[in-house]
């Protein structure tokens, strides 16, 4: 009696925070979230209050994502009734269109979204996502080119134009968004490091240098951040080796590399510590 | 000159797959160090004896991949493997045709390994019943790659690697596949993937 209604409460509450820590940080364990999230609205609607409408949303897009059109139309008709004409959910119907692959009216769809407000970014972004999917990549280029010479604080955008630009092996464009990111997120480790890797790919002396010091920035700023403590290694240990460097730069970078060795080594240890107490236990 | 797959190696690039359908993969396939050249060595195929799932994501960046490829070479050199092969999943489904990346990574495991084979996953037929190998295997000849046909012959034992597979498959494994990238982020993270062999052999 009172001990099940406690469990079904627990129960509920850590699904509801479940799919709100997943939103929060926005990933994209799409069957996870079908799977609590489908329980949740089936079993415990009442109880969400207006969490239910997000919820809707969030399980709508994952839903897309595990080819269950069943369920996406359910989420969606919910949220066309609670807020009919929202832009929002036309958005959300335009996104259903794509994964059905029918992306000319998926854009007509978001046309319609940009003719009644024609500074409506998600659109704007589905509408180069549409060219992603298509593999017109230089278009999609150019067009979030376009939208970030409107929208030049967008990060999400920014990150995704160096993607597009490092698939395309477009190293120096891609360096020029992350140096964006950089420059407003000057505390965000992952940029540094980011960075540093596409300044290693495209190679040459003065750009290993560059990097060794972005791996090396991101270091500073997480020395957690195992990417960095390698790359900090490789682009010391390319240094090093390098015919054209003085022999004072080369034995900096040789102390460098050997550094990030001990650290590396001091990492492994620390963490097959840890699994060996783990084991134990 | 030709490699063959066997389940454990063919279930683990599908699992890498299975696991980041909205990005691309890659990894490396190894097989077991031959003794001694024999004469008839080109009649004898390769047999990729296990898969280490590298990336998923932006894959087109080098100093990951090379740390990679050091830490795995050792790796290899511990157990008497090397690394015969590059396979690689592209981020759109109807896309499986080896891009340069592709290219570049094979030809580089091919200097190290003459007979190193590329492979290609084939999205649009993955399914969970794995009624078909989903794979295009691409042979290095004159600095050029050439498609070679993948059937049931590419495989030590296609049955075995087809039931496995889309056992896996619906258990859900590929939430357990560790990847570099997973190693990275988490060094306790085991790219070699114990459990997941211990699966493979316990449905042998």
């Amino acid at each position: 009696g009172f001990d099940n209604w406690n469990v079904l409460i627990i129960v509920f509450t850590e699904m509801r925070d479940k799919l709100r820590k997943w939103r929060e940080d926005n990933h994209r364990n799409s069957e996870q979230i079908v799977d609590v999230g489908e329980e949740l609205i089936n079993e415990h609607a009442s109880k969400l209050g207006d969490d239910i409408w997000i919820i809707y949303e969030q399980v709508m897009i994952a839903a897309l994502d595990c080819s269950r059109d069943d369920l996406a139309w359910t989420c969606l008709q919910e949220l066309k009734r609670q807020f009919p004409g929202s832009q929002r959910v036309k958005r959300l119907a335009g996104m259903r269109l794509e994964a059905l692959e029918k992306y000319e009216d998926a854009s007509k769809q978001y046309d319609s979204i940009l003719q009644d407000d024609p500074t409506n970014t998600a659109a704007r972004k589905r509408k180069i996502s549409i060219l992603k999917a298509q593999g017109k990549s230089a278009e999609a280029i150019r067009e979030l080119n376009e939208y970030l010479e409107q929208f030049v604080g967008d990060q999400e955008a920014w990150h995704e134009l160096s993607e597009l630009y490092i698939n395309e092996h477009d190293y120096g464009k891609a360096a020029f968004c992350l140096e964006e990111l950089m420059m407003t997120n000057p505390h965000n480790h992952l940029y540094c490091e980011q960075y540093a890797e596409v300044k290693y790919t495209q190679g040459g002396l003065e750009n290993l240098e560059l990097s060794r010091k972005y791996f090396a920035q991101a270091l500073k700023l997480n020395n957690r951040n195992m990417r960095a403590l390698f790359g900090l290694y490789m682009s010391a240990s390319h240094i090093a080796a390098c015919p054209k460097v003085n022999a004072t730069v080369k034995k900096a970078n040789v102390r460098y590399a050997a550094w990030a060795t001990n650290q590396i080594n001091r990492a492994y240890q620390v963490s097959h510590a840890m699994c060996c107490v783990l084991l134990k236990q | 000159m030709s490699i063959k797959l066997t389940t454990q190696a063919y279930c683990k690039m599908l699992l890498h797959a299975a696991k980041y359908p909205h990005c691309a993969v890659n990894g490396l396939l190894v097989a077991e160090k031959q003794k001694e050249k024999k004469k008839d060595s080109h009649s004898t195929p390769i047999l990729c004896v296990d898969c280490i799932p590298l990336f998923h994501g932006t894959l087109a960046l080098a100093p990951m991949l090379e740390v990679a490829l050091t830490l795995i070479d050792t790796w290899c050199k511990e157990n008497k493997y090397v690394i015969a092969g590059y396979y690689q999943a592209n981020e759109r489904t109807k896309d499986f045709r080896p891009n340069q990346f592709a290219e570049k990574v094979g030809a580089r495991i091919a200097e190290n390994f003459s007979e190193a084979a590329m492979i290609m996953v084939d999205s649009t037929r993955f399914t969970m019943g794995c009624y078909e190998p989903i794979l295009a295997i691409y042979d290095h000849h004159e600095n050029k790659w050439k498609c070679r046909d993948c059937n049931a012959d590419c495989f030590e034992d296609w049955c075995e690697a087809q039931k496995i597979t889309s056992a896996l498959l619906e258990g859900r494994s590929y939430e357990s596949l560790i990847d570099f990238d997973n190693h990275l982020d988490d060094l306790r993270n085991d790219w070699t993937n114990p459990e997941i062999n211990k699966s493979v052999l316990h449905l042998c």
